[in-house]
Parts: C-alpha cells; sequence; structure tokens
C-alpha cells in the first residue's frame, strides 16, 4: 500500500461513538478542511452506513486528519477516527464502482 | 442491495395510493432520540416488518443536548436534526402527527385522540420526560417569565425573550442548570444562580470537584448562591421583577429559569387496562421488558433498576436513550442475540468551560476499594480502584479524556496497572494502550496454538519472552514510523518489556510490513467483513506449507485470506466485542513484570 493509514479505532468503537454524538457540531465549527454547509446529521447518518453523497464524500476527501476536532467535543468523541472510516468506506465503494 | 429494498418497498407502497394503515406490526409513541432509534434498528433487522412512530411533536427528531449550541445563536434550528430530512420515509416508517390517550393491552390496540384506534403486534413507549417545574405552592410561579428549559420551542422562547433581560435568576444544582447560566452570561446577562444543596451535582461530583466548577463560573462573571431556595417570585402587571429567597434577599431579575430537573412522562402506564408498573418511571427489566407482555419502554422514561442501590430509576441522559432504543429495537424484533448490556453509568459534558468526564461509580465506597484523586494541568481527577480493577472514574479539566475508551477499560474490567499513573495525571493515551491490549491478544492466540495455520519456530518463542526485541522486529518499525508517535507516546519505563518498541507501529507501518506487530512480531489479523485498509489491497500469498508461516512471519509477510479464515474467526480489531477468554492471559515476560511493578509499588507505600 503507498498511503499507510493511522486506525484510530475498531469499526464497533466507531459505532459506538457515532451513537454518543450529542449533534453539536463543535466538531464541524472547528474544522479547517470543511469548506462547504454540512450537518452533522448528515455526516453521522454516512459514516454510519449507505450511500454517500458528493457534500460527505467532498469533505472525507479534504479531511487531512489534522486532529483540530477532537479538543472542542464536549463528550470526548474523536471525530478524526470517525473520518477515517468514512474515508475508508469511500474508497471501499469506489473499489466496488 | 438497492434490489431487495426495492423489492421489500413493492407491497408496501403498491399501486399509488398508499393504504391507510390502522395496524402496524411495531408501534413506537414518542419520536425522540430512543423513539427513532428504535424503529431505525428494528427496521434494520426486519426489513418487511410495518413500524410506525406516533407523536404530537410537530417536529422531526432534534439533538436535544446540542439546544444549548443553538440558545448561544451557534447552530440553526436546520443544524439541530438528529437524523437527515426524510430518513424516516427511506426507512419505511409511518409518522403518525397524533396523541396517544390510553392503551389497551388486552386488544394489543391504543386509541388515538381523535378517539380511533391503532392495533400493534408490540408496543415501545419513548414518552421521554418533562422539567419539573417550581412547587406548585411557590407564590409568583405563573408569571410572565418564569421558565423551563427543556423542548425546542422553550430555546425559542427563551431567544425571542433574551433582548429585554438584563438579569436573570436560574434555579437548580444541575450541570442543566450550569448550562443555562454559561447560555445566559454569554448574551451579557448578569446571571444569579441559586443551589439548594452546598454543592453542584452532589450525586456526580465530590466537594472538590464542586468547587472547582463553582469557582469558574463565578470567575465568569455569576453570582453564585449555595444552600439557597426561593421562597417566592415578585411581579408586577404579570411579569417578573424579581425573587425571594430563603435568606430573606430580593434579588431584581427580568428572567427566572428553573432547571430543577426532568420527571418521566408516565401518563400512558395511568391509562392502560393492564397493571403498567410505574413510579418514577415506568418500570423495566435489563431488556426493557415492562410489566405487560409486548409492551416496551425505552428513553427517559423507562426506569431501570440501579444495580447499586436496587431501585429503579430512570437515566435520562443522551446517550442512554440512544442505547435503549437499539435495544428496544433489537427486542422487539425478537433478536435477542444483538443485545448488548448497557454497562457502566457513563456522563461526559461541559460544565462552564471544564469538561466533566463520570464513568462507573466514583462516589461509592464498596468493600475493599481505595480512592487516589489528582488535581495537575488544571483539572481534577478522580479514580476509585478495587484491587486492579477501575471502577470509578471522575474527571475534570480543561480537556475531555477519550471518555468512551475509559467506559470500555470500566466495562470490560481490563487491568490497568499500567495506566494508573496516565488515567490519574489525566494524559492517558487510549489509542496506545487498547493497540496494546490488541497485540496481546493476537500474541495469545498465537502462542496458545489456536491459532491453526501459524506455527512459531523455537527462535521465535524464545524471542518473544526476551525484553529486547529481536533485530528482524526491530528492522520492521523503521525509526520513521518511531519518529512519528513519539510525541503521542507517554514514557515508556511503566510499560512493560515485552511492549517497549513503538507498540501502534502496525498501524503506521509502510508497505514492508504492513501488518507486523513490531513489539510483537505477530500479524494483527483481521476479519474480512471487518473494513480495514490493510486488506483488500495486498497481494495475497500463495499458499504455503505450515513450516514456513513462521519464516514468513519474520520477513514481514501478510497471511492471506485464506489463512485468515482458516486460523478461527476472532476479530482481533474490535476488542470491544464480549472479552476475548484468551485475554487475561499474560506472557511470562508481562507477568515477571507486573510482579516487579507492584512489588515496587508496595515498597514505595
Amino acid at each position: 500500500m503507498r498511503n499507510p493509514v493511522l486506525l484510530h479505532k475498531t469499526a464497533s468503537q466507531v459505532q459506538q461513538e457515532l451513537e454518543a454524538c450529542i449533534g453539536c457540531n463543535e466538531c464541524l465549527l472547528a474544522c479547517p478542511a470543511l469548506d462547504e454547509a454540512l450537518t452533522i446529521d448528515v455526516l453521522n447518518r454516512e459514516t454510519f452506513g449507505g450511500p454517500i453523497s458528493a457534500p460527505v464524500a467532498r469533505f472525507a476527501r479534504s479531511c487531512y486528519q489534522c486532529g483540530a476536532c477532537v479538543p472542542p467535543c464536549p463528550v470526548g468523541l474523536h471525530r478524526d477516527a470517525m473520518m477515517m472510516w468514512l474515508k475508508i468506506r469511500l474508497y471501499r465503494s469506489g473499489e466496488e464502482d | 442491495m438497492r434490489q431487495d429494498q426495492a423489492g421489500h418497498r413493492a407491497p408496501f407502497f403498491k399501486g399509488t395510493e398508499q393504504p391507510s394503515i390502522d395496524r402496524a406490526d411495531i408501534v413506537i409513541v414518542g419520536n425522540g432520540i430512543a423513539g427513532l432509534t428504535a424503529a431505525l434498528q428494528a427496521r434494520s433487522f426486519e426489513p418487511d416488518a410495518r413500524i410506525a412512530i406516533i407523536s404530537d411533536q410537530n417536529h422531526p427528531t432534534i439533538n436535544t443536548p446540542a439546544l444549548k449550541q443553538f440558545a448561544v445563536g451557534k447552530l440553526t434550528r436546520e443544524q439541530l436534526l438528529a437524523y437527515p430530512p426524510g430518513t424516516e420515509r427511506q426507512e419505511r416508517i409511518h409518522l403518525i402527527h397524533a396523541r396517544v390517550e390510553k392503551i389497551s393491552a388486552q386488544s394489543k390496540s391504543v386509541t388515538l385522540a381523535n378517539g380511533s384506534a391503532f392495533g400493534y403486534g408490540t408496543l415501545l413507549l419513548a414518552t421521554g420526560s418533562m422539567p419539573t417545574a417550581l412547587p406548585s405552592q411557590l407564590p409568583g410561579r405563573d408569571f410572565d417569565g418564569v421558565l423551563t428549559l427543556h423542548r425546542l420551542q422553550d430555546y425559542l422562547d427563551l431567544r425571542r425573550r433574551l433582548p429585554e433581560v438584563e438579569e436573570a435568576v436560574v434555579i437548580g444544582g444541575g450541570a442543566h442548570a450550569c448550562e443555562t447560566v454559561m447560555c445566559l452570561l454569554h448574551w451579557g446577562i448578569h446571571v444569579h444562580w441559586l443551589i439548594r444543596s452546598a454543592v453542584l451535582l452532589p450525586r456526580m461530583l465530590d466537594e472538590t470537584a464542586s468547587e472547582m466548577v463553582l469557582e469558574r463560573i463565578r470567575q465568569a462573571g455569576a453570582t453564585v448562591y449555595t444552600s439557597t431556595e426561593v421562597i417566592g417570585i415578585v411581579g408586577r402587571v404579570g411579569s417578573v421583577i424579581g425573587v425571594v429567597t430563603n435568606h430573606q434577599q430580593f434579588i431584581p431579575c427580568q428572567l427566572v429559569v428553573a432547571c430543577t430537573g426532568t420527571k418521566p412522562v408516565t401518563t400512558l402506564a395511568k391509562h392502560c387496562d393492564l397493571p403498567l408498573k410505574h413510579e418514577n418511571g415506568i418500570l423495566v427489566d435489563d431488556h426493557l421488558r415492562s410489566s405487560v407482555r409486548d409492551i416496551y419502554v425505552a428513553g427517559d422514561v423507562a426506569a431501570l433498576k440501579n444495580p447499586l442501590t436496587g431501585q429503579y430509576e430512570p437515566r435520562a441522559l443522551w446517550y442512554a436513550a440512544v442505547e435503549q432504543g437499539r435495544m428496544a429495537g433489537a427486542m422487539m424484533t425478537g433478536h435477542r442475540e444483538a443485545v448488548r448490556p448497557f454497562g457502566v453509568p457513563w456522563h461526559a459534558t461541559h460544565l462552564g468551560d471544564l469538561s466533566m468526564l463520570y464513568v462507573g461509580n466514583p462516589l461509592q465506597s464498596p468493600p475493599g476499594s481505595y480512592v487516589l484523586t489528582d488535581t495537575s494541568r488544571g483539572g481534577y481527577r478522580r479514580l476509585l480502584l478495587q484491587g486492579e480493577r477501575l471502577i470509578g472514574y471522575l474527571s475534570l479539566g480543561p480537556m475531555q479524556p477519550d471518555s468512551l475508551a475509559i467506559k470500555r477499560i470500566i466495562d470490560e474490567e481490563l487491568p490497568v496497572r499500567d495506566i494508573l499513573k496516565g488515567l490519574l495525571k489525566g494524559e492517558f493515551d487510549a489509542r496506545q494502550y487498547l493497540t496494546r491490549q490488541r497485540t496481546y491478544t493476537a500474541q495469545d492466540l498465537v502462542t496458545s496454538g489456536r491459532l491453526a495455520s501459524v506455527k512459531l519456530s523455537p527462535v521465535q518463542t524464545t524471542a518473544q519472552t526476551t525484553p529486547e526485541p529481536a533485530p528482524a522486529a526491530r528492522s520492521l518499525a523503521p525509526a520513521t514510523a518511531a519518529a512519528q508517535l513519539e510525541p503521542r507516546l507517554p514514557t515508556t519505563e511503566q510499560l512493560p518489556p515485552i511492549s517497549t518498541g513503538p507498540v501502534a507501529a502496525p498501524q503506521h507501518a509502510p508497505a514492508s510490513a504492513p501488518a507486523v506487530h513490531a513489539g510483537s512480531r505477530y500479524p494483527i489479523l483481521h476479519e474480512e467483513e471487518e473494513i480495514s485498509p490493510f486488506t483488500g489491497t495486498l497481494p495475497a500469498l500463495p499458499e504455503q506449507g505450515q513450516g514456513q508461516a513462521g519464516t514468513r512471519l519474520l520477513s514481514g509477510d501478510l497471511p492471506s485470506r485464506q489463512e485468515q479464515g482458516r486460523g478461527g474467526r476472532r476479530n482481533l480489531w474490535a476488542y470491544s466485542d464480549p472479552v476475548l477468554p484468551a485475554f487475561p492471559r499474560q506472557s511470562p515476560a508481562q507477568m515477571q513484570h507486573s510482579r516487579s511493578y507492584s512489588e515496587k509499588r508496595e515498597g514505595g507505600r
């Protein structure tokens, strides 16, 4: 593999984190890579499963795992880990197509 | 997959007219997060079931904890949605806007406000909670300007009133009151905060933590009155002009916000033809079953048994509601195998500008337990330990730790000996710790011979017990990967010798050694269903004899998928799954280490 990745969390952990997300949007407000309107409901839903829409796919590609989303989370979740799984799902879906 | 969905959809939306339904297999009362989560979970198990949510709420399910961000203008209404618009329709969940008046459990139907009956196969009550208003005998409680904050409408009302408010009184000693105080301070309002008890959140915080939070709130500009109650609200022409406290003090204000807690909405339990046990919430067992057959209860309205006190009480928290919704969805569709236990209580929130994390039962004192506290790094941490186990964790500080990782450590009773210092000082690196735990599991799996396809050469077995990594292993962890991880790794002096290498290397390693752990020198294996960036991208190796497997491990290659399949379907990525039986086993080196560590510790005392 040309670009090694660091996996922060396992699938079940990411799912648990998504469930614990209170939807305050603090992570998105802190994100330096997000350059279009995106809401947490869409992002959470598509991180979890189902088809990935174009804005979420663009966001997943532009995320460079800086970790700026982690400190603002009031409940101590790791959005960077969730984004990594989204990246993997995106990569997988591209592979299938 | 899409074809499947279309196939399921066909009988449901046949023809141009959607049939009016007066019965559903699964009926859910209330479209809060517990209700909707249950509906979605049930749909994932039963693609053909008829699912209906009955609610009189006039907006879709929202993230209620995010209402605080809405109150300070950080979010718009549209950003509050818990699921994207149209999710219910997409998942074929029938939404009925009505109020349920009573339950006929004998005929298995509910009666709506318009008098019509609606049949159910299984019923879920997720009616949530309502704020405990000020006591009914309190003079002036009906004046304009006396509010509770619970629903979206309440927050819209608050925002409408803000321009006219200069001083406000907040009543209550919980996290909600604390958030409300911070919200009003944000808008430049002078806040008087009245707390009945001497400490904040007496069931969650100890005195030190409470005082720490209150001091921060005072610094932020609020006036805090502890051990103070309101005995009357004074008004003029129907509007609030102040409150009178039990210390005969008059505090002028234009707004009174009562944040005195919530109570479950148990009206429906009273209007059920069979006895639906309720007290403080509707009583349910560990699987959310009520006292009436085919009626389940989830969310703020469900009263579960607290294992510590034996009392039935609701867990009115967001995460608890989501978990209960998931469990209810699985139970109602008969998928008991998907039910996972709730584990210990977990609450993470902001208290002022501090992050609070409460896991387990840090304030209890069961026999044989001891408490460790620490106040470094501008925070406060309280650990409750019993032997080698962590049973409670309270943390307060500028940064939230990896809260769910700590919950897992308590839930799964993982040993904390090696991470005690990190936990206590608030420097705990969950990722590093859990990676190492996974490695031990993998190592144990290999050394115990349960992984049939991997046989170890004698050289390797002996190398494993020596603390110093073998040269081959070192070469697998290039200096670059180690250097990248360096800042994240805490001091390695308390780590077992087996893992003195860069423990997270396999996740970080380049193509030459993608799946071999530098510390343990064994492969991290993947289950095929598990999404992994490693599988699928690496060329599968040709089938080789078992004798060559050990050599191949040292050369840093990955076993092929076929081999993984043969070697037992163990999911090593998901250490969260019920603790593997292999887990508590320790390698000789590890055992030696733990002995020396405890000796050292005892000697230190």
